[in-house]
This record gives structure tokens, C-alpha cells and sequence, in this order.
């Protein structure tokens, strides 16, 4: 939860009690005069005021003549008060408070007071998210990720889907930000283990547990307490590990590797993949418990392919505060027609090459020589582009699928250069399927 | 209704909505804050009194 700080503006030390009991998570300081809160104003620095009106028996309602200095000073007012009449209503709105409850039901309206004010600073900065963190000027994409931001600071557990470099990470890291969580972001890699180092990692371990254990670790789960454990592909995670992880997250405890002592930790988890939940569920490769642990929140983020307004916005980003670069028509139209199979992570490489070129204008040459994936038109860019979904009307849905997997692994070998490897580990796929499809097509195994 | 009357009538309704609250709050309370919160309670309440006796008076 975000800790705020609070000025209490009341004179009646029950009524401050009260209050202090609704915010003990947060800085609150107390003023129980006009005088007092005016000081206070000017000395201290808050986020939201409480403001009762009459301040003392026979007072002239001096609490209202404080209201336009807090807001001023960027206080959120909001007046709690008895003296409800609409001429008081009125003249504290005109005045600038954002909000006016009458006294007597604290335990509800202050709750609800801190949730839409939490909520009203998330909005506001978010423009700001959308200019530096998270860069987008596609309104579909805005709309998802303020959506998903409305619940960084509950304890609800958010799956990110979306293809590679599409800015998974980004995302869940401004989601921690908000959270308010005072512990850290500890992210992971879940494609990047064997099933052995990934426990080793996850659940730490201690010396002589396993050769090479010289020294006892502390695993990411116990380092994510009171923070976020960030999963990145989670869909890579073994299904044995899979139920280690579950249990953990219904336990909230765990043994590291060689323990007989359980470690707690209370960590907020956010996930992430490239494939399709429901389809590896369907394949047996998700846990479907797992899956509903993992998936309070789901957004979708798209490919940079189908946000194009972002590409350009992409490219002032990158080159912001350093070497600025033009694009004649032909690159830029290029660069909109182009695919990028490797996302925001691919722009980012080619403006790096591109800023560090001879050229500041980049020309249709330069964007073809470093872009090697296909351009195509947009209605060809979704994962069933016009293309694969003519031939499957032709030749039937299985060779189709066929084909489309033929090309992304030729496609894939050729950008690492024929290392198949690295195919292999890009792809995720087997080594008898690589040599398969090669040997149909024809090429040189 | 006076102004005096008026104002006598707000500060009941604050004093009560205060005693109201506090009343909610007071199971939740820790012994050292029960004592604190029963002592403002009774003085709450001893303020509620003495506004109805100066209302009658003032009727």
C-alpha cells in the first residue's frame, strides 16, 4: 500500500483519535486550531488533508479558511464535518477541496477516501509512465495498462502476455513501482534454468546441499519478501517445478534446497509468457491450479507490428538526449510495413546501429540492410496473416500450421545465421522437428 | 432556530458521530488505546450531556 502524508485538521481530541486510528498506515500530523494547521501547512509537505470546519466551540468556521492554502500547496482537501448544510458544501467546493463527507461513518469513508485518492495519483502519473517507463501512443495499449495499474497496490497476482521484447518486464517493474510494497522487484528467468538450478534459484539453498554448494544462497523468493517476485516465462517452467512453486504459493513458506527449517516469505507475484496460457494447459505444459494462482489480472500486450504509432515515438524515446536522427519517406515507410519479429527489443538494437552509422538520415538502404525480417502488410502481420489463412482455405488447417512453422524456423536459422543451436533455444523446439522440417524443405542439414 | 441553538446542535452532532465512531473502533483496540479511547469516550459524553442541558435551557 502507498504511505501518505496526512495533515488532520480537528479540534475535537476524540474525533482526532478516531482519525488516527483510520490512518495508522500513513504519516499523519494533527492540528487542532486555524493557527496550528496554517503552520503546519507552510513547514510541512502533504499529500492529503482531513479538514474539519469549526474549529472550537463558537469558532467561525475557520477550518474553511485553511482549505485554500492547503490546495495550494497541492493538498488534496477533503472536508469531514457536521456541518453538512449545502451552503457549506458549496462554499468548500468553491474553495478548492476535492471532497466533502459528513462525520460519522470513518471506518468506510476514510477507506474509501485513500482508495480513489491512490487511484486519482496513479491517473495523473501515468502520462508521464506512458512518456519514460512504458513508452506508447496506442490508445488500445493505454487503456490496457492503466487498467492493470488500478491494481499495482492490491495483492492480486497479474499474468503479462505477450510476444518477446514487447515490454513485459517494463510493465511488470511500473506495476511493483506502484504497488507500494516496500520490499524489492526480484525477477527471474524461467527459460534460462534447468529444472535443477531453477529450484536452486527460486528456493535458494544451503552449503553442501549439492556439489558446489559451497556456500549457502538465499533463493528469490525469500529476497522478493514483502516485494514482487517477477516469473518470466513461466510456461517453461517443468511441470515437477511447477508443483513445487504452487505449493509455495499456497504456503507462503518453503524449504531451500538442503533445509529442514521452512522460510516464509510474503511476496506479490506478477508472470509472464509468450505462448498462450490456455493452450499450453490444453498441452498438458501449465498446471491449471498453477495457472489460476498466477492469474488474477491478465493483460495482453501487442506486437509492435499492430501498434505502429508507437515505432516513431519509440525512436524519439531512444534517441532522446542523444545523437537525433532523420528517416527519409521510404525508411519510414519501410519501418511501418516491417514486421518486428524481435518487438521493441528489435527497434531498440537497430536505432543503436543506426544512431552509431555514418548517416544521420537514415535511408531505405540502411533500414533494409539492418531489419532482415520480412516487411509485410498489416493485414498480414497477426500470427494468421492473409497469406497463411488463404493457403489454409486451400490446403486445410494441419498444412498450413505446417507451413507457417516451416517458415519462422528457416526464417529464424537465417537470422542467427545457420547456428541451429541457437535456433533450438529461440524457438523452444526439438532438435527432431528443426531437422524435419529442414529436410523437407531441402536444405543442407 | 438561533444561531446559538444551531451551533449547539453541531457540535451534538459531531460529539455523537465522534462517540459513534470511536465506539466502532474500540474492540480493535489495543488495552493501553481502550483506556485512552474510554477516557475521550466519557468526556465525549459528559460534553453530549451538558450540550442537551444547555439545548433544554436555550428551548
Amino acid at each position: 500500500m502507498v504511505k501518505f502524508s496526512i495533515l488532520v485538521v480537528e479540534d475535537d481530541k476524540l474525533a482526532q483519535k478516531v482519525m488516527a486510528a483510520q490512518l495508522t498506515a500513513h504519516n499523519v500530523d494533527l492540528a487542532g486550531d486555524f493557527r496550528t494547521a496554517m503552520k503546519k501547512l507552510e513547514t510541512g509537505k502533504y499529500d492529503l488533508g482531513f479538514f474539519d470546519l469549526m474549529l472550537g466551540v463558537d469558532d467561525d468556521y475557520s477550518g474553511l479558511k485553511v482549505i485554500p492554502r492547503a490546495v495550494e500547496k497541492g493538498v488534496y482537501a477533503v472536508v469531514v464535518s457536521s456541518s453538512d448544510s449545502d451552503e457549506m458544501i458549496g462554499r468548500a467546493y468553491e474553495l478548492g477541496a476535492g471532497d466533502f463527507y459528513a462525520k460519522g461513518n470513518e471506518e468506510r469513508n476514510v477507506a474509501d477516501i485513500l482508495r480513489k485518492f491512490a487511484q486519482q495519483r496513479k491517473a495523473a502519473g501515468a502520462a508521464d509512465i506512458f512518456a519514460g517507463a512504458f513508452v506508447t501512443v496506442d490508445p488500445e495499449t493505454k487503456a490496457a495498462a492503466l487498467e492493470a495499474f488500478k491494481y499495482a497496490p492490491t495483492e492480486l497476482p497479474i499474468l503479462v502476455l505477450g510476444p518477446s521484447g514487447t515490454g513485459k518486464t517494463s510493465l511488470a517493474k511500473i506495476l511493483h513501482e506502484h504497488s507500494g510494497r516496500a520490499g524489492a522487484f526480484v525477477a527471474i528467468n524461467c527459460s534460462a534454468y534447468s529444472e535443477d538450478l531453477l529450484e536452486a534459484e527460486l528456493f535458494g539453498y544451503k552449503k553442501g546441499a549439492f556439489t558446489g554448494a559451497a556456500e549457502s544462497r538465499k533463493g528469490r523468493l525469500l529476497e522478493a519478501h514483502r516485494g514482487t517476485l517477477f516469473l518470466d516465462e513461466i510456461g517453461a517452467m517443468s511441470l515437477n517445478m511447477q508443483t513445487k512453486l504452487l505449493k509455495a504459493l499456497e504456503e507462503r513458506s518453503f524449504y531451500p534446497l538442503g533445509s529442514e527449517r521452512p522460510e516464509r516469505s510474503d511476496f506479490r507475484i506478477i508472470s509472464a509468457t509468450l505462448e498462450d496460457p490456455q493452450a499450453l494447459i490444453a498441452q498438458g505444459k501449465l498446471r491449471f491450479d498453477l495457472f489460476h494462482r498466477i492469474h488474477g489480472y491478465t493483460i495482453t500486450l501487442k506486437p509492435l507490428a499492430r501498434r505502429k504509432g508507437d515505432i516513431f515515438a519509440l525512436v524519439r524515446h531512444f534517441t532522446k538526449g542523444g545523437r537525433r536522427l532523420a528517416f527519409t519517406p521510404e525508411a519510414r515507410e519501410f519501418m511501418e510495413g516491417y514486421s518486428w519479429p524481435g518487438n521493441v527489443r528489435e527497434l531498440k538494437k537497430f536505432m543503436d546501429l543506426a544512431a552509431s552509422g555514418p548517416a544521420g538520415r537514415v535511408s531505405l538502404e540502411t533500414a533494409r540492410k539492418h531489419l532482415k525480417g520480412v516487411a509485410q502488410p498489416a493485414a498480414a502481420a497477426g500470427p494468421a496473416g492473409g497469406d497463411t489463412y488463404a493457403y489454409a482455405l486451400a490446403h486445410g488447417l494441419e498444412a498450413a500450421l505446417e507451413k507457417l512453422s516451416a517458415e519462422i524456423i528457416q526464417r529464424n536459422l537465417r537470422e542467427n545465421d545457420g547456428v541451429k543451436t541457437r535456433t533450438l533455444a529461440d524457438l523452444k523446439i526439438s532438435t527432431r522437428l528443426l531437422y524435419a522440417t529442414l529436410e523437407k524443405a531441402g536444405e543442407k542439414i | 432556530m438561533t444561531t446559538g441553538t444551531s451551533k449547539l446542535l453541531h457540535d451534538l452532532r459531531s460529539k455523537c458521530s465522534s462517540l459513534k465512531s470511536a465506539a466502532e473502533l474500540y474492540k480493535d483496540c489495543s488495552a493501553a488505546e481502550k483506556k485512552e479511547m474510554l477516557a475521550l469516550m466519557k468526556a465525549a459524553a459528559a460534553d453530549i450531556a451538558n450540550l442537551l442541558a444547555r439545548i433544554e435551557t436555550g428551548a
